[in-house]
């Protein structure tokens, strides 16, 4: 029954201060230190030597070290946190009270983040006695802090906006469906990376995911590049289809509205039945791949121009998702900015702590017509001439700068240059 | 010991607690259980990743120091190094252990260790 003495009115009799009730034997082996075995925390007690006098249990499992083991050692090599070698000996560390967050590296090898707060416990000429160092585990603390911070995304599309929560937020459900999808969205705004985050969150993720851009290519070559066509010389095996590349994957049509009438109708023929008709005639073929169409235009404004097919607009008009232009992102240009510098700094093997207030204020004006691709590129620009560590206005694109004080824009030149010439 | 290279990992007197905060490391050569070279080398900064390549670039042996992440411990083993970790101690009883071949992981020498 170690809880059963010393009686309270032995403490009175006894008039013993706090101090000398942890360093006092009698106490010492039962009564208030066994309480700290109680705390939820982990808990040392120091001489004046800096050398462990206790720890209770919880301290035990965090360190790895027996209260035994650690017994009139340093404490330093006990608690090895980085604290403990760099300050607490400089007295810093003295104070009552006082709270840092550190890690400690513990006998089994494992880094954890902690919290350590130092109460030193004087007599009353203000002498030294003992110290108490309190050591709370912060692993769970840190896990949920970086997942707070963590962008809401999906694959590389990321942001915090409420305007990309109402897309990333049904993107689950549209990647677990078969249905076609029409997505929409200014030039940059990440179309073909929202194509591919969609295809890979599928159930068809570990098939192809085949992406055409049909802006590129003369009607005839696209043809046969799409839907097949003959061999270029007798006894030669066609060339396969971007369509049947795809099959159980995913094709990926980039600037549909480029794409000819005759071959829209060909989509709408595979929208509606699974064939596709190769180049020159033959039979169909057919294939089964989910369609991702997208365009930098308004669909209503390429249907007004007969751009678009109307029958083919109705098919892939299921699920249609639409990217915001980076302005009308609010707080996610400043996360974009200090998440591409943290991803070049990285590339480039640079320390780079952030941007300087003005450059800041910069890039936080300027209107990015070419949305996240445009502002990945500046950002790898002024990376890459950074050689200080934090981004200044100078390490910045010219035409940025110059778009800021309403100059003509002159492509191609920093700040640095124009400031040398 | 025979014929080997020994690292330390040195905060001022004693064995560093901290592989990764250390920023001196004292290198040792043995022969036939005597210390025949020893260099003390002061580090630029504390850095586990550049003490590491150090510790390849000088052909060393075996190591000796206090905590070290796991991380670090199986990239040193894995380089078939004899990694002595957990020691706590000065440096002249450490090397002292070592030269005599007793040291062995996790041993503290403080002479008030497990007294109360």
């Amino acid at each position: 029954m170690p809880f059963a003495r010393p009686p309270a009115t032995r403490v009175k009799e006894r008039r013993l201060h706090p101090e000398q009730m942890l360093i006092d034997p009698v106490y010492e082996q039962a009564d208030v230190l066994s309480l700290l075995d109680g705390l939820p925390v982990g808990v040392v007690v120091l001489d004046a030597q800096e050398r462990v006098r206790f720890m209770n249990k919880q301290l035990e499992a965090l360190t790895g070290f027996s209260r035994e083991q650690a017994l009139g050692v340093p404490c330093r090599h006990v608690l090895r946190s980085g604290f403990c070698l760099h300050q607490c000996r400089s007295g810093q560390g003295h104070g009552a009270g006082q709270s840092v967050e550190t890690d400690i590296i513990n006998r089994h090898r494992r880094k954890i983040p902690v919290r350590l707060t130092q109460v030193t416990l004087r007599d009353r000429q203000g002498k030294a006695l003992a110290r108490l160092d309190v050591v709370e585990d912060l692993t769970r603390v840190k896990e949920l802090e970086n997942a707070l911070s963590r962008p809401i995304g999906y694959g590389q599309i990321i942001g915090r906006s409420q305007a990309m929560e109402n897309v990333l937020s049904i993107l689950p459900a549209v990647a677990q469906s078969n249905s076609p999808v029409l997505i929409t969205g200014e030039t940059g705004t990440g179309k073909d990376v929202l194509a591919e985050a969609i295809h890979k969150a599928s159930p068809r993720a570990r098939e192809s995911f085949v992406r055409v851009n049909c802006g590129h290519m003369p009607e005839a070559l696209l043809d046969a590049e799409l839907f097949g066509g003959r061999a270029a010389k007798p006894g030669e095996e066609p060339r396969p289809a971007k369509f049947q590349q795809a099959a159980n994957g995913t094709i990926y049509l980039a600037e549909i509205c480029d794409m000819p009438h005759e071959m829209q109708s060909k989509l709408v023929r595979f929208l509606d039945e699974g064939l596709v008709y190769p180049e020159g005639g033959g039979p169909g073929v057919k294939v089964n791949a989910r369609l991702i169409a997208a365009t930098h235009r308004s669909p209503e404004d390429l249907l007004r121009e007969k751009a678009l097919r109307e029958d083919l607009f109705y098919r892939l008009n299921i699920v249609r998702l639409h990217l915001p232009p980076l302005r009308e992102r609010g707080e996610d240009i400043g996360f974009l900015l200090h998440h591409f510098q943290e991803v070049y700094a990285a590339r480039f093997k640079k320390n780079i702590r952030g941007f300087s207030t003005k450059a800041l204020r910069l890039l936080l004006s300027y209107g990015y017509p070419g949305n996240v691709r445009e502002l990945r590129n500046i950002l790898e620009y002024a990376v890459m001439v950074c050689q200080k560590d934090l981004i200044l206005p100078a390490h910045l694109p010219l035409l940025l700068v110059q778009s800021a004080q309403g100059e003509p824009v002159a492509v191609g030149k920093s700040v640095a240059k124009k400031k040398k010439a | 010991m025979q014929g080997k290279r020994a690292l330390v990992t040195v905060h001022r007197d004693e064995v560093a607690p901290r592989f990764d905060l250390c920023t001196e490391v004292l290198v040792l050569d043995f022969d036939e259980g005597r210390v025949t070279r020893r260099k003390d080398l002061v580090l630029a900064h504390p850095s586990a990743d550049e003490l590491c390549d150090l510790i390849l670039r000088m052909d060393v042996e075996t190591v000796v120091c206090g905590g070290i992440e796991e991380e670090y411990y199986h990239y040193l083993r894995w380089k078939r190094l004899e990694v002595l970790d957990s020691v706590a101690g000065e440096i002249e009883v450490v090397v002292g252990a070592l030269s005599q071949g007793h040291l062995r992981q996790g041993d503290i020498f403080y002479p008030e260790a497990g007294q109360k």
